[in-house]
């Protein structure tokens, strides 16, 4: 992975001391919270319901076991010994104290790690597929283009007091795990070069993302993305904070005129002052190489002796590991989500136990995957027994990697100030209706993603089944939303029958189940494709108690 | 942003950090425009006048104004203030920018509005070089955003090389 030189170590540690200088004007009183909160703002500090949120940037997801271990030591130092991985492959602690954070701040830059650019209407973390480097499906690898778009987008001048936030995801693959037409801007990175979408979304007014250019080449890419930006930061909506996003401004546009006028700026650029040359690309994707890829003789009968007398760990091989370009290697999935327990959420000594993996089985390397799931990238199939072992002792061997438990939800009514509905206990029961794993693997891959409010940080827009909590004359409601999808075939998922009670929703979800039980033509037709090929309607009547 | 020790009446400071006197006058709309006057003009009224005058003047630019419009322009202006309503609007960043490195404007941009002095490294990186700041320490506020990051990743309007180049050197050295 990347390693920071000279050049980032200093900017880190002159960021923390800006911001530490600003923790202290605070803390003597001399800026009020309405001065400080802006200032707090750049550096992913939030103050929630009940303490300040410190979110820590995990670039494109990808991080050491130095710096998982890292994690656990805040955790338990400064926190309620866990932290939470969050849908944008980043890590929050939710119970920080204001005077602790320059010392957690000066601990990450120690680990080449920072919270800049986690919030605030600037341009964030960009993500990416979980598996980069490592599928089997992969093209090439988007971890140095993200890499180099971080650096381009750390503290940009011109875009740091954007309309509203701003979010790049990049794919490499033929299947996109990286949703990349559900952001802001959406790189496909293809060997003839780039394909740009703007104008993806969630929130409110939901959008797909639209294909303004193709072949765009890697050399030219940042002077492209700052024609982009620089047609938003100018002509975005600033009077209504709900129409700032850029899909707003790409629909109302149109995207071929949107698409005009970046060509237009494009050509104004000094794009090669603002390129980076070949050389410094090469010195990227130099920090991206294989890991030494370990020759381990791997006897495929004895994986099978261990599935055969462990059925627990079968089920976890067939459903938590994806393919790798080498044929004696897989990517793991540590689920974040075990049933009953709010998705994302690691504690400290699970932390360290993945670390701990990580350095023993995994070449030192994790991921944070966009559904909140840690991911393992190499893992030779030889040490699959002897990795999930050491996962099962501390509750981190769910097998249900893309299946009905494994949802996605906001923080919810329990933690946010923004949120109408409960998220995380609707989870829980959801997944506890389905908590027999066997009828789980019968069910097949099922996204469900649900979110407290219109906001959509649970994605409920793009889940094969969404869930959206409304708040309806102070009762908790939630709105159904079928057929939505955030892969190489994104869709919007649409309100199907009425809005139910929470009680009523677990019930309501497994009828739904049932019925796709029942249409499917095999197993192989996934609950999305019956969907498709059926239409939502068709479960309509399912989601209400029968008369 | 935060407003260090707020101070009630504004300073005009350049990017080296000394004061300066402001010898331009806006101009109000039924105001006369004088000939080579240091005078200021709104945006709407520099568009309509401009063609028909001689010398220099000063144009004051809006966030929502198209600073291309200036363009035929650029040798009769010697002053561009870029207004800040808020501090959150971050059109004027792309208004300076243009300014320096599209349209190649020499001439003064002056930072007014709502100018704090957590944006002052941002505005000193687009191109402003002079500042209006209601902050009771502007010579400090100035030194802060000056010192505080030796480099910068990226290419912008002033002097510093990006981290890119600077590798590069360090490479070949």
């Amino acid at each position: 992975m990347y390693v920071y030189d000279q050049f980032d170590h200093a900017l880190v540690r002159e960021r923390n001391a800006e911001f530490s200088d600003q923790v202290a004007r605070r803390l003597s009183g001399e800026l009020s919270e309405d001065q400080f909160k802006p200032l707090r703002l750049m550096n992913g500090l939030y103050l929630q319901l009940h303490a300040y949120m410190l979110r820590i940037a995990i670039p494109y997801g990808v991080l050491s076991s130095v710096q998982m271990r890292k994690f656990a030591h805040i955790a338990r130092t400064y926190d309620r010994d866990f932290g939470h991985f969050t849908t944008r492959q980043n890590l929050q602690f939710n119970w920080i104290k204001l005077a602790d954070t320059p010392k957690i701040l000066e601990e990450l830059a120690e680990v080449e790690m920072h919270a800049m650019q986690t919030s605030g209407n600037c341009i964030r973390n960009t993500t990416t597929d979980q598996f980069s480097g490592a599928a089997k499906d992969e093209l090439d690898d988007p971890r140095p283009w993200a890499e180099l778009i971080r650096q381009w987008s750390t503290i940009h001048p011109e875009f740091t007091f954007l309309p509203r936030k701003f979010k790049i995801a990049i794919t490499g693959a033929t299947k996109d795990r990286a949703a990349i037409r559900v952001h802001d801007i959406g790189l496909h990175l293809t060997p003839k070069g780039f394909e740009v979408y703007v104008g993806g979304g969630m929130g409110r007014t939901p959008h797909l993302g639209h294909l303004i250019k193709s072949g765009v080449p890697g050399e030219k890419l940042l002077s492209y993305l700052e024609a982009c930006l620089r047609v938003y930061n100018r002509y975005g909506r600033r009077d209504n904070i709900y129409k700032a996003r850029i899909k707003i401004l790409v629909s109302a546009l149109g995207p071929d005129e949107y698409a005009r006028q970046v060509e237009e700026e494009w050509n104004t650029l000094d794009q090669a002052a603002i390129d980076a040359p070949y050389y410094e690309i090469d010195r990227i994707r130099s920090f991206f190489p294989d890991p030494a890829f370990a020759d381990k003789a791997f006897d495929q009968a004895a994986l099978d002796r261990a599935k055969a007398a462990d059925p627990a760990f079968a089920r976890w091989v067939r459903n938590n590991t994806h393919p790798h370009k080498r044929d004696d290697h897989v990517s793991v999935t540590i689920s974040t989500k075990p049933v009953g327990l709010p998705p994302g959420d690691a504690s400290s000594a699970q932390m360290d136990v993945m670390a701990d993996v990580a350095d023993s089985f995994a070449y030192s390397e994790l991921r944070v995957a966009h559904d909140q799931n840690i991911i393992l990238p190499h893992v030779a199939k030889a040490d699959l027994y002897d990795l999930y072992q050491q996962l099962d002792r501390v509750n981190l061997s769910t097998a249900n990697a893309k299946k009905i438990s494994d949802i996605i939800a906001c923080p919810g009514l329990d933690y946010c100030t923004l949120a109408n509905a409960r998220s995380i206990p609707l989870s829980q029961e959801i997944s506890k209706r389905f908590a027999d794993a066997d009828l789980t693997d019968e069910i097949g891959e099922l996204e469900i993603k649900i979110s407290g409010c219109i906001n959509a940080c649970g994605h409920h827009h793009v889940g094969h089944i969404g869930i959206l909590g409304v708040d309806k004359q102070g009762i908790e409601f939630y709105q159904i939303l079928l057929g939505g999808r955030a892969d190489e075939k994104a869709a919007l998922g649409v309100i199907t029958g009425k809005g139910l009670p929470a009680e009523a929703v677990p019930a309501a979800i497994e009828r739904v189940v049932r019925l796709y039980l029942q249409l499917r033509t095999s197993p192989a037709e996934r609950f999305i494709d019956v969907v498709e090929r059926l239409g939502r309607e068709t479960f309509a009547e399912a989601l209400h108690e029968p008369a | 942003m935060s407003q260090l020790n707020s101070s009630a009446t504004p300073t005009l400071i350049a990017k080296d950090g000394t004061r300066i006197l402001d010898g331009w006058a806006l101009l109000n709309d039924e105001d006369v425009v004088g000939a080579d006057g240091p005078y200021v003009l709104g945006f709407e009224r520099a568009l309509t006048e401009l063609p028909g005058l001689n010398g220099k003047y000063g144009v004051r630019v809006n966030p929502g104004d198209d600073i291309r419009l200036l363009t035929p322009y650029m040798e009769k202006i010697a002053l561009v203030e870029v207004n800040f309503p808020g501090y959150r609007d971050g059109r004027g960043y792309s208004n300076a920018r243009i300014l320096r490195s599209d349209l190649n404007y020499q001439g003064e941009i002056r930072a007014v509005g709502d100018v704090l002095r957590d944006q002052l490294f941002l505005m000193l990186r687009c191109g402003f070089n002079e500042f209006v700041l209601k902050d009771a320490d502007p010579e400090g506020a100035i030194k802060a955003a000056t010192d505080r990051f030796e480099n910068a990743y990226q290419t912008a309007a002033d002097a510093r090389q990006p981290i890119w180049a600077l590798r590069q050197k360090l490479t070949e050295a």
